[in-house]
């Protein structure tokens, strides 16, 4: 190697050396520059939160970044997608305060809808259940009935049910605080006010032409449907369709909204705790007495004016077995309200954000097992008293269970949740044999004992096994503090629920029944002889629900009962 | 008869007449919503006329008359029951005397409704003739 070529080998060298030197000594001095610049932070205020703004929006993925894609999710939804008041001064913290408040609106306004899209669905569980539990000349005008009570009771709701209930309940924080829903026209009673039935909403119009009302009501509407369609199964096989349609547009303009309003909708069984120091007031979280009770017992209302289907009851007063003629409808429509029910009370906190609203776990849960315990009950009740697994009693359990937990579903363990569901089970069998053998009272389905006779259970499950660590936002009903019931210290709460029941029989059912006796006298409520043994497929509807089969002949006992009606 | 076109009739006039009622409450504090609520009202009185104007067509039903006052009695005393229900709240402010009100008032409710009225409606029931 020549010596000018060493020269150059060595001076770079050197400056490699120099190099790596200053090298190691700048990261040796970063710890100490960075405790430099930090020491003086700790001391000063912390940078505006508006500065912070800044810099988090100066980190923020560009638009070149995001057009890469983002298989990973880490760079979609940044301070970038939080819309500023003031695009000059970019994104503040106002800006993100209101951001916040719109995404716990927003989760809140989701949850709401798609669980009432959820219990909308029930209506195909409820025709297949009652079509189901039908003989095959009624099909079609069994389902058609479970079909046209939504448009009937949509619409009556629309026109003032809707008022009458939620046009005095502003004040709902989980949907933007409903502020125009202000009307309640109250009474005052011995100092204390108490609410009757509210007034704004007709129509959706007006002030309540508002995002939040829209959703409340879509979700409250779809629980009033439920109730209607609950009598439509009870008086099947011989309820004339016109009868039907007016009666089902009364009760969803006048008899639900009116005892909702009571219990939802600021009315005075709500105030039973503000005014008389009854517990909470009277409970009712999803409807076990709001839309159950109040569908069965206007059911038995309306079934002993209408009498039993010919054949039901022979001379000495036993009853004949009518069976349906579609198992799969019936469980099949079973496991769809089954899952409808996920929708009806974990739906019911009206928000899944904020307010204690994470129990929505807990309630859905609690309707799983009051569900399973429901139908154990009156499968093994049947099991042992008949030697048989009925199938009909079994997914009558099922449901049972279901309307029982309804109500307490807010406020009880999952042992209570078990404990009613069982007891619903047990009882909806009992009570279908009184309504028969005692009452002499003709229910194709069944649906007075789920709904009506479970409802009334599941209310005052409330008051005995609402066990007190539940917190919707530290109070109900305007008291503060959880709904106990008796078996946990609050025998106060059990009389609210009392209350409660007391008025389901006592107003709810003379109300339906004086109504539908007046629309007995008006219009008629039930075919004539002919149609009702033809079967109300042809005659009232104009089609059979399965055109191409070939009946087979009714059972002697029918048949004999038939041909009495049809000579006489 | 079965369904036929004056029931269709009858009823789209009584959708019609309760959308004009309401319409007529919700305008109420106009002159225009008086109007509207009593032409409501009168269409509605006319839907269920004219309802029971083909009453007698529907023909014989599988059901026989039973008393009506013993129906208005079973009634009757199923709101007593809530009425009893309802007083017993102000006559006393203990919780056990209000319990055992209310539960009175429900024996009494349920009386007419399990007791009185299937008495009612069975006394001339067709399947014991």
């Amino acid at each position: 190697m020549k010596l000018k070529e060493l020269r150059i080998l060595s001076l770079v060298l050197c400056v490699l050396a120099i190099a790596l030197a200053m090298g190691v000594a700048a990261y040796a001095q970063a710890p100490a520059a960075a405790a430099a610049a930090a020491a003086p932070a700790a001391t000063a205020p912390p940078p505006a939160a508006d500065a912070q703004l800044a810099a988090a929006a100066a980190k923020a993925p560009t638009t070149a970044d995001l057009a890469k894609g983002d298989p990973g999710g880490t760079i979609t939804g940044t301070i970038n997608d939080v819309p500023a008041a003031d695009s000059t001064k970019g994104v503040t913290l106002p800006d993100v305060a209101n951001q916040v408040g719109q995404n716990k609106i927003a989760a809140n306004f989701i949850w709401t809808l798609v669980t009432g899209y959820l219990v909308m669905f029930m209506q195909a569980g409820f025709a297949m259940v009652e079509a189901g539990l039908c003989r095959v000349k009624n099909a079609n005008h069994t389902y058609m009935m479970n079909f046209m009570v939504y448009a009937c009771g949509l619409f009556s709701y629309w026109l003032i049910g809707f008022a009458i209930q939620q046009g005095g309940s502003a004040g709902n924080g989980n949907l933007g605080g409903l502020q125009s829903l202000s009307v309640e026209h109250t009474t005052t009673i011995l100092g204390k006010t108490w609410g009757l039935f509210g007034g704004t909403g007709f129509f959706l119009s007006g002030h309540t032409y508002d995002v939040g009302v829209m959703v409340l009501f879509l979700f409250e509407m779809v629980f009033m449907d439920t109730a209607l369609t609950i009598v439509t199964g009870a008086c099947a096989e011989r309820w004339k369709f016109l009868a039907f349609c007016v009666s089902s547009s009364l009760m969803g303009a006048l008899t639900y909204p009116l005892y909702a309003n009571w219990a939802w909708g600021g009315g005075w069984l709500s105030q039973l705790g503000t005014n008389n120091q009854l517990g909470k007031g009277y409970c009712d979280f999803a409807g076990s007495g709001v839309v159950h009770a109040v569908g069965g017992i206007t059911a038995l209302a309306v079934t002993m004016i209408i009498g039993p289907r010919i054949g039901k009851f022979n001379r000495d007063g036993s009853s004949n077995s009518i069976i349906g003629h579609d198992v799969s409808a019936v469980l099949i429509g079973c496991f769809i309200l089954a899952f409808g029910w996920f929708g009806f009370n974990p739906g019911s906190t009206l928000g899944a954000s904020a307010n204690g609203n994470l129990r929505i776990g807990t309630i859905a849960v609690d309707t799983m097992l009051a569900g399973c315990t429901g139908t154990f009950g009156a499968l093994l009740y049947m099991w042992i008293k008949t030697g048989k697994c009925d199938y009909s009693m079994s997914g009558n359990g099922l449901l049972a269970g279901l309307v029982a937990i309804t109500a307490p579903s807010g406020f009880v363990s999952t042992v209570g949740a078990c404990i009613i569901g069982l007891v619903a089970g047990v009882l909806v069998c009992l009570s279908c044999a009184f309504i028969e053998k005692v009452m002499k009272v003709d229910d194709p389905v069944g649906a007075v004992s789920v709904h009506g006779t479970c409802g009334l259970w599941g209310v005052l499950s409330v008051g005995l096994l609402a066990d007190g660590t539940s917190n919707y936002g530290g109070s109900w009903n305007g008291v503060t503090g959880s709904v106990t019931g008796l078996f946990y210290g609050d025998p106060s709460q059990l009389v609210a629920q009392l209350v409660g029941i007391s008025t389901l029989i006592g107003f709810v059912f003379t109300f339906s029944f004086l109504m539908n006796l007046a629309l007995e006298y008006l219009v008629g409520q039930r075919v004539s002889v002919e149609t009702e043994i033809a079967g109300l497929d042809i005659p009232e509807m104009g089609q059979l629900g399965y055109p191409e089969f070939v009946f087979k002949p009714e059972p002697d006992v029918l048949l004999q009962a038939e041909k009495q009606y049809a000579v006489a | 008869m079965a369904a036929n076109k004056s029931q269709g009739s009858y009823y789209s006039l009584f959708l019609v007449a309760s959308t004009v009622l309401c319409a007529g409450i919700f305008l109420w504090s106009g002159g225009m919503g008086k109007l509207l609520f009593v032409v409501g009202a009168a269409g509605l009185i006319g839907s269920l006329l004219g309802m029971l104007s083909i009453k007698s067509l529907e023909g014989k039903t599988a059901v026989k008359s039973s008393p009506l006052a013993m129906k208005l009695m079973g009634a009757g005393c199923s709101a007593l029951g809530w009425i009893i229900t309802l007083v017993g709240m102000h006559l006393t402010p203990s919780i056990v005397g209000r319990g055992i009100l209310a539960l009175v008032g429900i024996g009494v409710s349920l009386f007419g409704i399990i007791v009185v009225l299937p008495a009612a409606f069975n006394k001339n029931a067709v399947w014991k003739s």
